[in-house]
C-alpha cells in the first residue's frame, strides 16, 4: 500500500555495535518513581540498587575478564508515570547508550518499560513488576526477580493447609477471595483458586473485585458474612486495606484466617487501625529483614542498617538483588556485550538473600524468578515473625484466629 | 435475605457522608452557576487539615469541626474574592469558571504533595473501630457520627437559607440577581459570603471524610464526581433535593452488587449522571428549565 | 457579469487577490488562501525534511513524532472545544477507543498499523456519536459534566472488559510489526497535516461558519436554518475519529497499553490543558499548547517534578484570567504590537464568546448585550445557511 511505505527507514542500525574491547565505566541506565504515588517505594528502591552499586564499587568494581570496572547508576525521576518510564528509557537506551537497564517500580510501569527494552535488545532486570503477564510475552531481555503473586497465595495457602492437616481448620474450608481489580489481584486470585483446585479441601464461596480506592465495602463484606467463610482473603493496596479493614471490624466479622496479601505488617496499617486491629492478620511478602540471621542475609541487612540506619524491607531486598544479578551476569559473560550479558542472565544460578537461597531466572517463567514467599503473621505483642517456610521460621503461627468467639 | 436491612442501613449511613460532599458544590452552582471543580482540592486539603489537628494539636477530628470550617470559609471569600471575581457570569462564564477552579485544584494537589508527600494518612482515634448496633447489626461508630452530622448540616443550612437575612439575600440573589441589587442587596457580597459557605462545606465533608477513609493528596477526584451525580439527581432547586439525591446514588451503589460486578458498581453512580442529564436536565426534582 | 457571493462570475472563476492562481483555483475550495496554502506546505516541507538534514538525535527525533500526535490530538479536541463551544472532559473515552481496537486489531488479526488506526479512528469516531448524540443538547457546564460522566463509565468498562483490552493487564503490541519509533516521525507528521488541514476547512467553510453561529446562540443559529444537531454531531464524529487514531498511533508509538492510562482523567485533562493553554479556538493554539505540554513534560519535570501540576494549574489560571485565547492570544498581541495584523478570522475564537477579542476586559456583566449576541448569530447563520 502507498502509505506503508511512506516513511524513511533509519538509515544507520539503531543497534551500534558493542565495541569489544571492556569499557572504563560500565552505565547502567535506570528510572524509579522519586516523587508522585509511588515516590515512597520508589526512594526504598533506589536504596537497593544503590547499596549494590557501593558494594561492587568498593570491591574495586565489576570483574570483567579480568579487569575490574566501576560501576555508574544513571537513574532517573519517572514520577509513576508510565509514559515517562518509557521515554525516559528511550532517552537513556538510545542517546545516552547505557549498558545495561534496571527497571522502574510497579507493574504498568514496568510492563511499558520493557517493551523499550525489547525493542532496542539490552539487557533488563527489574525488581518491580510481579505480574507474570509481563514475562508471558515471550520477551528475551526482560528478567525480573520478584516472584509472581500467585506464589504469595500459594505460600499462605501452604501454611494454612499445614494447620487444616493439623485439625486446626475445618476440612473442607469455605473460602472467601476478595480482589483489587489489578493484574496483582487477578494473580493473587489465581493463586488461590489453583491451590484449591489441586487440593480439593477448599471451597470457593465468594471471590468478588473491587475498583481501587473503594469507599464502601459493605455489599462485598456483608456477602463475605453471609457465606459464613473460614478463609477471609483480599488482596489490597494499602489505603483499601485499611478502609476494609476498618469496616470489616466495626460490623463485627471475625473469620479464622484474615488475610491482605502482602499488607498487614506495614507500620502506616498499625497507626491507621491499632494494634488490635491487625491481630493475627497474616501476610506473605517477598522477603523480610527477620531472615537476617546468618550468610547473606546477616551481611546485606548489617550493611543496609550501616547505610542508612534502618532495617531493609522486601523492596529494598528485590532491588538489590535485581542490580546484583545483573553484576553478576556481566561478571560471568566476561564482557559488556549486550548478547552475552542476555545469555549470562538467562543462565544464572546465583546464592541470593531471596527465600529458597538461590535466584534464577528460569525460561519457562520467561525470567520471572519463581521462590517461596515469607509468611508472617501480626502478634498482640507487636511481632511479625515469620511462621513458614519451616526452614527460615521464626515463630510459630495461630490458627484459628483466637480473637473469634466461638 | 437478611442483608437486606443491614446493607439498606448502610446504604442511608453512606449517604450522609455523600450528601455532606454534595452541599458546597451544590450551593455554590446553585447560587453563581459556577461549577467549583477545586471542591474535590477543598475536600482533600481539609482532610489534610484534620489529620494535622489531629496529631500536631491532639484535637478530635468532630470538634475540630467549627474551627475547620471557620478557615475554610476564609478560604472561599478569598477565592472568591481573588480570582472568581473576575470571570463573566451566566453561560458564557460558566465554562470559564470550570477551567480557572480546575488550575486551582490542580495547584492545591501540588502543594499537597509538597507539604505532606504522596504517602497517605489516616486519622485514628480511640473510637475509630468501635461499632454501635443498629437493629441488630453493628456499624462503625465514625459513620453513624458521620451520619448526624450531615443531618445536622442540612437542617442548619436550611435554616440558614430561610430563616437569616443572609440566607435570605442568597435565595433573592439566585432569583434574580438584577432585582435584588434593586432592593438594596450587595450581590457582590452575597456571592462572596455563599463562596465561603460553599468552601466550608466542602470543609465539614473533608473532615468527616479523614474519619472514614485513608487518603493522599490525589483524594477528592472521586468525591468530586460524585458530588456531580447527586447534583444533578436531586436537582439543584433544594437542599433537601441534595440529600435525595445522595440517598438514591448510595441505595443504587449499594445495592448493585447484586446486578453487577462488584467493581462496576462505581460505573453505576456515572451512567446515572448521564442519563439523568439527557433525560431530565433539570434533575429529578428540579425544574425542567436549564439555564 | 454579476458575480455570486463565491466571486464566481458565471464562466470563469476570477481570480480573487490573494487567492491561488487561476489554474488551482478551480480544484480547491475559495476560502483557501494562498497565504495559509503555502505557510502549509513549507511547513510541512521543512518539518519532513528536518530529522534527514539535522543531527536531532534519537530522543529528540522521537519527542518530536509523539509531539505531532499530542498537537493533532489537542486540534481535534479544539473542533469541539473551540469552534463549537463545548468542552470535553471525556475525550480520553475516544482515545482510548481508538487505541485499544488499533492494538486489539493488531494482536488478534495482524492487520497493517494504518488500517488498525483508520478502524481504530472510526471506532472512536462512531462511540463519539454514540454517547454525544443526546449529550450535545446540552449546554456549557452541563455537557461538560456529563463527558466526565461518559469518560469515568467508559474507563470502568474497559478495565472490566478483560477479553477485549486485556483489563488490568493491557495489552501488548508484537514486537517488530507495525512502523518503527524513528518512521513514527512522519506518521505523526502526515496525522498533523490531516488535523491542520481539517482545522483550517472546518474554520474557513461555511460550516466553520455554522459552528461559530451555534457557539453565540443556539437558538438563533437554529432560527436561520443551522442545523445544532447535524453540526455538532459532525464536529463530535471528526474530533473524536482523529483522536482515536492518535489513539492507535500512541499505542504504536508505546508497543503497550492498558485501560487505567489511556482512558485516566488525567489523559482527557491533557487535551483540556492543551487547548486552553495553547489557544481554544485558534489553530495555531492548540499546536503551541501541545509543545508547552511535552515541554513540560519532558524538560522541566526532570528538574523539578514536583512542581508539574502546579505549573499546570498556574498556567490555566493566568490564561483564564488574563489572556482567554492562551498563547496564541499572546502571539497575537504581540503581533499587533509589531503591526502584523492578524486576519480576523483567526481572531474569533476563545472561550465563552467569538466576539470577544483578546484587549476587552471580560467583567461580571459578560459580553455584549443579548440583542448584540442574537445579531451576530443571524449573521454568521445566514451566510452558513446560504453558502
Amino acid at each position: 500500500m502507498v502509505v506503508a511505505g511512506c516513511a524513511p527507514s533509519q538509515s544507520t542500525g539503531t543497534g551500534s555495535s558493542d565495541s569489544l574491547a571492556v569499557p572504563d565505566t560500565i552505565v547502567i541506565g535506570s528510572t524509579l518513581p522519586l516523587t508522585g504515588t509511588e515516590s515512597k517505594t520508589g526512594g526504598r528502591y533506589k536504596q537497593g540498587y544503590e547499596l549494590a552499586v557501593e558494594q561492587v564499587n568498593a570491591a574495586g568494581g565489576i570483574d570483567v575478564n579480568g579487569k575490574k570496572v566501576k560501576v555508574e547508576l544513571k537513574l532517573l525521576d519517572d514520577t509513576s508515570d508510565q509514559a515517562k518510564a518509557v521515554n525516559l528509557a528511550q532517552r537513556l537506551i538510545t542517546s545516552d547508550k547505557v549498558n545495561a537497564f534496571l527497571g522502574t517500580y510497579s507493574t504498568p510501569l514496568v510492563e511499558a518499560q520493557s517493551t523499550v527494552a525489547e525493542q532496542n535488545k539490552i539487557p533488563y532486570v527489574n525488581g518491580g513488576g510481579a505480574a507474570t503477564s509481563i514475562y508471558a510475552k515471550g520477551y528475551k531481555w526482560v528478567f525480573g526477580t520478584l516472584a509472581p503473586v500467585e506464589n504469595l497465595a500459594e505460600t499462605e495457602m501452604e501454611w494454612i493447609d499445614l494447620q487444616q492437616k493439623a485439625g486446626k481448620l475445618p476440612k473442607p474450608s469455605k473460602v472467601a477471595i476478595v480482589w483489587e481489580n489489578t493484574s496483582h489481584g487477578k494473580d493473587f486470585r489465581k493463586g488461590i483458586e489453583d491451590f484449591a483446585k489441586k487440593s480439593g479441601n477448599y471451597q470457593v464461596v465468594v471471590n468478588e473485585a473491587f475498583a481501587l480506592d473503594g469507599k464502601d465495602f459493605s455489599s462485598i463484606l456483608s456477602k463475605v458474612k453471609g457465606s459464613d467463610v473460614d478463609l477471609f482473603m483480599v488482596d489490597a493496596h494499602l489505603p483499601d486495606f485499611i478502609t476494609m479493614q476498618r469496616q470489616y471490624l466495626s460490623s463485627g466479622m471475625c473469620n479464622k484466617v484474615v488475610t491482605y496479601g502482602a499488607r498487614g505488617t506495614e507500620a502506616d496499617g498499625v497507626k491507621a487501625l491499632g494494634q488490635k486491629g491487625v491481630d493475627y492478620i497474616l501476610s506473605a511478602v517477598w522477603w523480610n529483614s527477620q531472615l537476617g540471621d546468618e550468610g547473606l542475609n546477616k551481611t546485606f541487612v548489617d550493611s543496609f542498617k550501616k547505610k542508612y540506619g534502618a532495617a531493609p524491607e522486601w523492596y529494598q531486598a528485590v532491588s538489590y538483588e535485581a542490580a546484583r544479578s545483573l553484576f553478576t551476569a556481566i561478571s560471568n559473560a566476561k564482557s559488556v556485550d549486550k548478547t552475552k550479558v542476555r545469555d549470562a542472565l538467562s543462565s544464572l544460578q546465583m546464592s541470593s538473600i531471596l527465600p529458597g537461597g538461590k535466584v534464577s531466572f528460569p525460561a519457562d517463567k520467561g525470567g520471572q524468578a519463581s521462590y517461596p514467599f515469607v509468611v508472617q503473621q501480626n502478634l498482640p505483642d507487636g511481632s511479625s515473625p515469620i511462621i513458614h517456610p519451616v526452614d527460615v521460621a521464626n515463630g510459630k503461627g495461630t490458627a484459628p484466629n483466637p480473637m473469634c468467639k466461638g | 435475605m437478611g442483608q437486606v436491612l443491614p446493607l439498606a442501613v448502610s446504604a442511608v449511613l453512606l449517604a450522609g457522608f455523600y450528601a455532606s460532599m454534595a452541599y458546597g458544590l451544590g450551593l455554590i452552582y446553585g447560587v453563581l452557576r459556577v461549577v467549583n471543580l477545586a471542591h474535590g482540592g477543598m475536600i482533600m486539603a481539609s482532610a489534610y487539615l484534620s489529620w494535622v489537628l489531629f496529631t500536631r494539636f491532639h484535637i478530635d477530628p468532630y470538634l475540630s469541626i467549627p474551627i475547620v470550617m471557620v478557615v475554610f470559609f476564609f478560604v472561599g471569600v478569598a477565592m472568591y474574592r481573588g480570582l472568581v471575581r473576575f470571570l463573566p457570569r451566566g453561560a458564557a462564564g460558566g465554562v470559564q469558571s470550570l477551567l480557572l477552579l480546575f488550575g486551582v485544584w490542580l495547584v492545591i494537589r501540588n502543594l499537597a504533595y509538597l507539604l505532606f508527600t504522596g504517602d497517605d494518612q489516616a486519622v485514628r482515634t480511640s473510637y475509630s473501630t468501635a461499632s454501635i448496633s443498629i437493629f441488630g447489626s453493628s456499624y462503625s461508630v465514625n459513620r453513624v457520627a458521620v451520619f448526624v452530622i450531615s443531618v445536622v448540616a442540612v437542617v442548619l443550612l436550611q435554616l440558614w437559607l430561610s430563616r437569616t437575612y443572609t440566607g435570605k439575600a442568597v435565595r433573592g440573589v439566585t432569583e434574580n440577581s438584577d432585582s435584588s441589587t434593586l432592593v438594596g442587596i450587595d450581590v457582590e457580597r452575597v456571592y462572596a459570603i455563599t463562596f465561603g459557605v460553599g468552601t466550608a462545606l466542602a470543609g465539614l465533608a473533608g473532615v468527616l471524610a479523614s474519619t472514614l477513609f485513608a487518603f493522599n493528596p490525589s483524594f477528592g477526584a472521586g468525591e468530586l464526581l460524585k458530588s456531580f451525580v447527586i447534583i444533578v439527581l436531586g436537582g439543584l432547586g433544594s437542599v433537601v433535593g441534595i440529600a435525595v439525591g445522595a440517598l438514591v446514588l448510595a441505595f443504587a451503589e449499594v445495592f448493585a452488587i447484586y446486578v453487577v460486578p462488584s467493581y462496576l458498581t462505581a460505573a453505576v453512580g456515572f451512567v446515572l449522571l448521564v442519563v439523568v442529564l439527557i433525560v431530565r436536565p433539570g434533575g429529578l426534582f428540579g425544574s425542567k428549565v436549564l439555564r | 457579469m454579476t458575480t455570486t457571493a463565491q466571486g464566481k462570475r458565471q464562466g470563469r472563476p476570477v481570480r480573487r487577490p490573494g487567492g491561488p492562481p487561476g489554474w488551482l483555483q478551480r480544484w480547491l475550495p475559495t476560502w483557501l488562501s494562498k497565504r495559509s496554502l503555502v505557510a502549509f506546505v513549507v511547513a510541512f516541507a521543512l518539518l519532513y525534511a528536518a530529522p534527514l538534514v539535522l543531527p536531532l538525535g534519537d530522543y529528540l527525533h522521537n519527542l518530536m513524532g509523539l509531539t505531532f500526535m499530542f498537537m493533532a490530538a489537542g486540534l481535534a479536541w479544539n473542533w469541539l472545544g473551540g469552534y463549537v463551544g463545548q468542552i470535553s472532559f471525556g475525550h480520553a473515552a475516544m482515545f482510548g477507543t481508538g487505541g485499544f481496537v488499533a492494538a486489539r486489531l493488531a494482536v488478534t488479526f495482524g492487520l497493517p498499523f494504518w488500517a488498525t488506526w483508520l478502524i481504530g479512528g472510526l471506532a472512536a469516531g462512531l462511540y463519539g456519536l454514540l454517547w454525544g448524540h443526546p449529550t450535545l443538547r446540552l449546554r456549557g457546564p452541563y455537557f461538560s459534566i456529563a463527558t466526565i460522566g461518559v469518560g469515568e463509565a467508559t474507563r470502568l468498562v474497559a478495565t472490566y472488559w478483560t477479553d477485549f483490552t486485556g483489563g488490568s493487564s493491557g495489552l501488548s503490541l508484537p514486537i517488530g510489526g507495525g512502523p518503527t519509533k524513528f518512521q513514527l516521525y512522519w506518521y505523526g507528521l502526515y496525522l498533523l497535516a490531516a488535523a491542520v488541514a481539517i482545522s483550517y476547512g472546518l474554520r474557513k467553510s461555511r460550516i466553520g461558519l455554522g459552528l461559530l453561529a451555534i457557539k453565540e446562540d443556539v437558538e438563533a443559529a437554529s432560527d436561520v436554518g443551522v442545523n445544532p444537531t447535524f453540526y455538532q454531531d459532525l464536529v463530535l464524529f471528526l474530533s473524536g475519529t482523529v483522536v482515536g487514531i492518535c489513539g492507535g498511533f500512541y499505542a504504536s508509538y508505546q508497543a503497550f497499553i492498558d485501560p487505567l492510562d489511556m482512558f485516566s482523567f488525567d489523559r482527557s485533562i491533557s487535551f483540556v490543558l492543551i487547548g486552553v493553554i495553547g489557544g481554544i479556538g485558534t489553530i495555531l493554539g492548540p499546536a503551541m499548547g501541545a509543545i508547552v505540554f511535552v515541554v513540560i513534560q519532558e524538560f522541566l519535570l526532570a528538574s523539578y517534578p514536583q512542581l508539574y501540576l502546579g505549573l499546570y494549574g498556574v498556567l490555566l489560571i493566568v490564561v483564564i484570567l488574563f489572556e482567554p485565547l492562551g498563547l496564541s492570544g499572546l502571539l497575537m498581541r504581540l503581533g499587533r504590537r509589531l503591526g502584523i495584523r492578524p486576519s480576523v478570522s483567526a481572531a474569533a475564537g476563545g472561550l465563552g464568546s467569538a466576539s470577544a477579542a483578546p484587549d476587552q476586559p471580560t467583567g461580571p456583566t459578560g459580553h455584549g448585550s443579548p440583542e448584540g449576541k442574537r445579531e451576530k448569530a443571524d449573521e454568521a447563520g445566514e451566510k452558513a445557511g446560504k453558502g
